[in-house]
């Protein structure tokens, strides 16, 4: 198994061990153990649910700080576009974009104009991958697909993200500038942990390499200083496609892909990817499947609410005529789409490497699911009965923590 | 040969939120045994397309899968009304199904030709009346 570091992790000291996050994570990746939460890795696709609905603070994200961005020469952020929904609606871009040079930034990219590269090489993906295409941007969609859904591997797109496209376009710039490339310090600001995990990801790649994700809800305090009583009339330089990339729906109304789907929030997601594979959606051209409630307005390190956020970036939108015509990326088309093999095959539902242990295993599950009472009341520290009998025939629960079998049932009756 | 594993779940005629239910149990089962991934979609298809029918046409059955070392065999059995013209019935396109169904993106009548297109085996029986019955072949390689 490849990727092991994630972003979301477990203050235990703050865990009291109440189940909330456990029976709140929509992949079944926590356990409790000795009244402690445990995240299996293997599982974790970095939504941030638990950090969400956890009442004592104990689940966070890994994150960077504005004190790293000091270790390089130059210092270069990538803001999400979701930055620019923040501040309130009369606030422009560019005066945001200053505010970054002052807390330290030597150069704050667009990423507007990666937004519109990667609808162009969407457009094109679109013909290379199977029906319905599946969008990448969101990583923990990525990784729900590769470890809950391996059979529709094949539908993700292969583009890079404006993320990533932003990050190859800055080495490449730096690098003909005669700059060493650990000289180059390269910073998202990220709007949710997932992206922190994806970051750590692609940062094995030298070419893509970006150096850390800081949160905007960390550095919003800072930055709102150097924005308040900055008003700006004369209209920023950014592309109003590319602005649209922040909420759901947003990629298919920059790209006018009209046959397609806008799911976001991780239980619709998930929805909607049971029914691709059912074949139920197979004369569908594009899924745009995002996390988050109104996909990336909805992440967890921002500070406005989704929806007012999507108002202020629409109201952005239509005081902006301007787009990057993207004719001719011929340059750096080759090295967009991600060429390792990058998503892959995860198999973390395959419970033996051995067909016929792996029926053993299942046998054993269904007995012991035959005994359980079917409450799902999370006492063994397992989410559900289903859950508890398959670890417990993995070998990593005992039949010993069921209240139900060992205390004679809830009742006492015994 | 024995099957190594055998399940059966309950279709309930009618009941669309529950509907899709059994497919979804099968696909969790066969991720966990390790089986390849693009036979798992084959499978999943199939026995979606199936179980459907049942909530959609008839008044209720199961679905019952035995898999054996190399191969999945699936039953789709529900108690009438039956099908008077399995010839016509497969056809593409050809529908019976209510508008209730048809505005819930069924009634293409494109069920029957894909369960046949996705297995390898396929048998199909129906007495006006009294069942149908729909078994399917997918082999593991
Ligand atoms: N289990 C069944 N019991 C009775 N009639 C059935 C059954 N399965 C299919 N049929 C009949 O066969 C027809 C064709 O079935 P098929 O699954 O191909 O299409 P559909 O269910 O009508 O539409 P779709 O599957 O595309 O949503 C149905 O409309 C129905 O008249
Ligand atoms: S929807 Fe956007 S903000 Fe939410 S997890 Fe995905 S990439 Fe992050
Ligand atoms: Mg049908």
């Amino acid at each position: 198994m490849k990727q092991l570091f994630h972003s979301v992790a477990l203050i235990s000291e703050k865990c009291i061990g109440c189940t909330k996050c456990m029976m709140n994570c929509p992949v079944e990746a926590i356990r409790v153990k000795g009244g402690k939460a445990v995240i299996y890795n293997e599982k974790c696709i970095d939504c941030g649910e638990c950090i969400k609905v956890c009442p004592y603070g104990a689940h966070i994200s890994i994150k960077n700080s504005l004190d790293d961005i000091q270790r390089y020469k130059k210092k270069i952020a990538i803001p999400s576009v979701t930055l620019y929904s923040q501040f309130g609606k009369n606030v422009e871009p560019d005066v945001i974009n200053e505010g970054l040079l002052k807390l330290g930034f030597d150069e704050v990219f667009d990423i507007t104009f990666s937004c519109d590269i990667a609808s162009e090489t969407l457009k094109k993906d679109l013909e290379r991958v199977e029906k319905p295409a599946i969008s990448t941007l969101c990583p923990t969609v990525v990784r729900l697909v590769e470890t809950e859904y391996p059979s529709l591997v094949g539908h993700l797109v292969k583009m890079l993200t404006p993320i990533e496209i932003s990050a190859l376009i800055i080495r490449e710039k730096y690098k003909e500038m005669g700059y060493k490339n650990e000289d180059v310090g390269i910073f998202f600001l990220t709007p949710c942990p997932s992206w922190v995990t994806k970051i750590s990801e692609i940062s094995k790649n030298e070419n893509i390499r970006i150096n850390g994700a800081i949160p905007i809800s960390d550095i919003y305090p800072k930055l709102l200083k150097h924005i308040k009583g900055r008003a700006d009339d004369k209209n920023s330089f950014i592309s109003r496609t590319g602005l649209m990339w922040a909420y759901s729906g947003g990629q298919c109304e920059a790209i006018g892909i009209e046959n397609s789907i806008s799911v976001d929030g991780i239980k619709n997601v998930i929805k909607v990817l049971n029914d691709v594979e059912n074949g139920r959606l197979d004369d569908i051209d594009y899924i745009e499947a995002m996390a988050c409630p109104n996909g990336c307005l909805g992440g967890l390190l921002l500070v406005e609410n989704p929806y007012n956020a999507e108002r202020i970036t629409k109201n952005l939108n239509s005081k902006i005529d301007f787009t990057y015509k993207i004719h001719d990326f011929s340059d750096i088309e080759s090295k967009l789409v991600s060429d390792e093999e990058s998503s892959e095959h995860r198999d973390t539902q395959k419970i033996s490497t051995n067909f016929e242990s792996a029926v053993k295993m299942i046998k054993s599950m269904n007995k012991i699911i035959n005994m359980l009472p079917g409450t799902d009341c999370g006492l063994c520290g397992s989410p559900s009965c289903k859950a508890f009998a398959e670890d417990v025939a993995k070998g990593l629960a005992s039949l010993k923590d069921c209240k139900f079998l060992n205390e004679g049932g809830f009742n006492n009756e015994g | 040969m024995e099957e190594l594993l055998s399940v059966k779940y309950d279709v309930v005629s009618g009941d669309f939120i529950r509907g899709g239910e059994a497919s979804s149990n099968l696909k969790k089962l066969l991720n966990q045994l390790g089986v390849r991934s693009d036979i798992v979609k084959r499978i999943c298809v199939a026995c979606y397309e199936a179980e459907m029918n049942i909530v959609i046409h008839s008044v209720g059955g199961y679905i019952e899968a035995k898999i054996y070392n190399d191969k999945i065999e699936i039953t789709a059995y529900d108690y009438g009304p039956g099908i008077p013209n399995i010839e016509l019935a497969m056809q593409e396109g050809y529908s019976t199904a209510s508008d209730v169904a048809r505005e819930m993106g069924f009634g293409g009548g494109m069920g029957l030709p894909n369960i046949k297109r996705s297995s390898d085996e396929f048998y199909i029986k129906s007495e006006v009346g009294k069942f149908t019955e729909i078994k399917i072949i997918i082999y593991f390689n």
